[in-house]
């Protein structure tokens, strides 16, 4: 039965003091689909990604990757399992280039991270793999230089070519286009769009976009408060009572045009 | 075939031409000295006293200075590590080569081994917290190890070895290396250690292992996302650096003829922090160069300001700061443009005149 699922929750829950950010949600992903969460800011959204990733280990509940209990897995070992993350706050190498971010991803995973008496150069197989992706998003022209010069829609191109590096198979992407001028929200999109389609990859989507999230995704889970409010296909979601009447009317404007 | 390998070697020449000359400079810089003492240069040989043996002495400790330097740059400058211990590294490595020499007649050889041995061992106590404590707390934790060192290394109970507050003095160095008798050869001995030890750590720095070093410093929490157990790899830097540190501190205990306990107090670690702070820090370069001002000035203004050369030492490193945020090497390749510029200008603009003058 969890095999069925690549991604399973079971009553997780997370406390900060008296603060309960994620309360007993039980989620279950099917592979090789966009699973978006969404909610109002504070619902828990961020919270549950860093107990899905091992960034916090959770108060109670449990985590299951391929029906493998990950709950206490060491924060580095996730990437290996094949699980990437990107951040709301965009996590990247500011004083390294472009190239250097994503090459790093790359050797990660690769051999030879120990051996220091050879150049890295050595090692071609990584800046080969690095500069596939850099074209991937789309930042060749700006190859060589520091992530920090680089405008923010440029930084987040660059922090998904982190995660598409390591050639992921769960990618959690918390608020992808967060901060990005509009008109580059579609390319973004697109991208993820295709790298789900064409590697067989399992995405999971926080996003504010509402024409975005119901446009994309498979499943859509409503978080609030917390807890799980509704979870359900586009459709579903778009016409759930509850969620419509409970916020998502008053926050994300009327859905009835898309 | 031999073409391209003939190719690369001009090219390997070319790319390090400063490195190059720089060695050059310093394999002839005893001469100099001698020469502009009047000094002959089979008495320079001969390693007898005058002003030149002295300058050689004053660079010998340039050179320890150097490697020292070098080992807190891999650990703070490139790994991003802040230790506040970093002395103890140097003071077990100088107290461990006087002991063994002097209370128990030890050769060098194995005591370079004692001491490496002491170094991944010093490195490994260090290391307990490092899962635990990030930042100033690594800081802080560290200067208190290193502390607890610099108190038993003056106690009473060590006074028979270590020669309490005083130092430790008496010491036969190894005859081969005598600091005095064969002055000369120990300056080209520790040219060749710092030269080693300098091609080493670019490699080290150039490598996947420490590139990764220069990932954690710059985002831990993201190489660790990324799938580096960053444990290891500031193990590995914290091994290297103490062990350096550590050999650093032989050179200095065969060097120098007392040993004092100032070597591994907090002070002396603070020394290491202005040294690549001055010359800038995570260059590598820069930690030579820092060395190298940092022993010259506090000669210097010694020399010419006695006791009140402290305050001053103290002012010039604010101004350095202030007016060289980046360090010597730090500011040097930000400006190298501008300067190579500049200097294009003033050659251009004395052409004639100044190849007149010198010829
Ligand atoms: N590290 C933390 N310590 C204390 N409170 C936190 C922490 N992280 C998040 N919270 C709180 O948990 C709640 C959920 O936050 P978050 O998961 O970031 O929500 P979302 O991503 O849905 O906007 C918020 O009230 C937030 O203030
Ligand atoms: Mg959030």
């Amino acid at each position: 039965m969890k095999n069925d699922h690549i991604l399973i929750t079971q009553n997780l829950r997370m406390e900060f003091d008296a603060l309960v950010a994620v309360d007993n949600v039980s989620l279950k992903v099917r592979p090789n689909t966009i699973h978006s969460i969404i909610g109002p800011n504070g619902a828990g959204k961020t919270t549950f990604f860093n107990l899905l990733s091992g960034n916090l280990s959770p108060s109670a509940g449990r985590v299951f990757y391929k029906g493998r209990d990950i709950t206490q897995l060491p924060l580095h070992r996730t990437a290996h399992l094949g699980i990437g993350r990107s951040f709301q706050i965009t996590n990247i190498f500011p004083n390294l280039t472009v190239l250097e971010n994503i090459r790093l991803a790359c050797q990660a995973l690769g051999r030879g991270n120990f051996r220091f008496w050879r150049s890295h150069k050595y090692f071609k197989e990584f800046e080969e793999r690095a500069r596939e992706v850099i074209q991937q998003v789309g930042l060749e022209k700006e190859t060589l230089a520091l992530a920090r010069s680089l405008p923010h829609g440029g930084q987040r191109k660059l922090e998904f070519g982190i995660i598409l590096a390591a050639d992921p198979e769960v990618l959690l992407l918390d608020e992808p286009t967060a901060g990005m001028a509009a008109e580059q929200v579609p390319e973004l999109i697109q991208l993820i769009r295709d790298v789900q389609k064409a590697g067989n990859k399992t995405v999971m989507l926080v996003e504010h976009n509402m024409n975005v999230v119901m446009s994309i995704s498979n499943t859509i889970t409503v978080m609030h408060q917390g807890q799980v409010l509704a979870e359900g296909t586009a459709a579903e979601i778009a016409s759930n009572e509850r969620v419509q009447s409970a916020y998502l009317g008053q926050l994300y404007g009327d859905l009835s045009g898309s | 075939m031999e073409n391209t390998k003939e190719n690369s070697f001009v090219r390997a020449i070319k790319s390090n031409q400063g490195l190059i000359i720089t060695i050059l400079c310093l394999i002839a810089l005893p001469f100099v000295i001698a020469l502009i003492n009047g000094q002959s240069f089979s008495s320079l040989l001969a390693n007898e006293p005058g002003q030149a043996k002295f300058y050689q002495g004053l660079i010998i400790e340039i050179f320890i200075l150097a490697i020292y330097a070098l080992s807190y740059d891999l650990l703070f400058g490139i790994t991003g590590l802040l230790s506040f211990g970093h002395a103890m590294f140097f003071g077990v490595g100088a107290y461990l080569t006087g002991i063994l020499l002097k209370s128990f007649g030890w050769t060098l050889l194995p005591i370079l081994g004692v001491v490496a041995v002491a170094g991944v061992v010093m490195a490994l106590i260090f290391s307990i917290v490092l899962p635990r404590v990030k930042g100033i707390t690594f800081a802080l934790v560290t200067l208190g190890i290193a502390q607890v060192f610099h108190i038993v290394i003056q106690s009473r109970e060590m006074a028979k070895f270590a020669g309490a507050e005083i130092g430790l003095q008496g010491v036969t160095p190894p005859d081969f290396l005598n600091p005095i008798s064969q002055r000369l050869r120990f300056y080209y001995f520790g040219l060749v250690a710092v030269f080693v030890v300098y091609l080493f750590y670019k490699r080290f720095v150039d490598s996947p292992t420490g590139h990764v070093c220069i990932a954690i410093r710059e985002n831990e929490d993201r190489a660790t996302m990324l799938g580096y157990n960053t444990f290891y790899y500031k193990l590995v830097a914290l091994i290297i650096s103490a062990i350096t540190a550590a050999l650093a501190g032989v050179m200095h205990g065969i060097f120098s003829p007392i040993i004092r306990p100032g070597i591994t107090g907090s002070g002396f670690t603070i020394a290491a922090l202005l040294m690549i702070l001055m010359g800038g820090i995570g260059t590598l370069n820069g930690a030579l160069i820092g060395a190298a001002t940092f022993k010259l000035l506090s000669f210097l203004l010694e020399k010419w300001f006695g006791g009140a050369s402290q305050v001053i030492v103290g002012l010039v490193y604010i101004l350095l700061v202030l007016f060289l945020p980046y360090g010597i090497v730090g500011t040097w390749r930000l400006r190298r443009l501008q300067i190579k510029q500049g200097w294009t200008d003033l050659i251009g603009r004395f052409t004639g005149k100044g190849r007149a003058e010198s010829s």
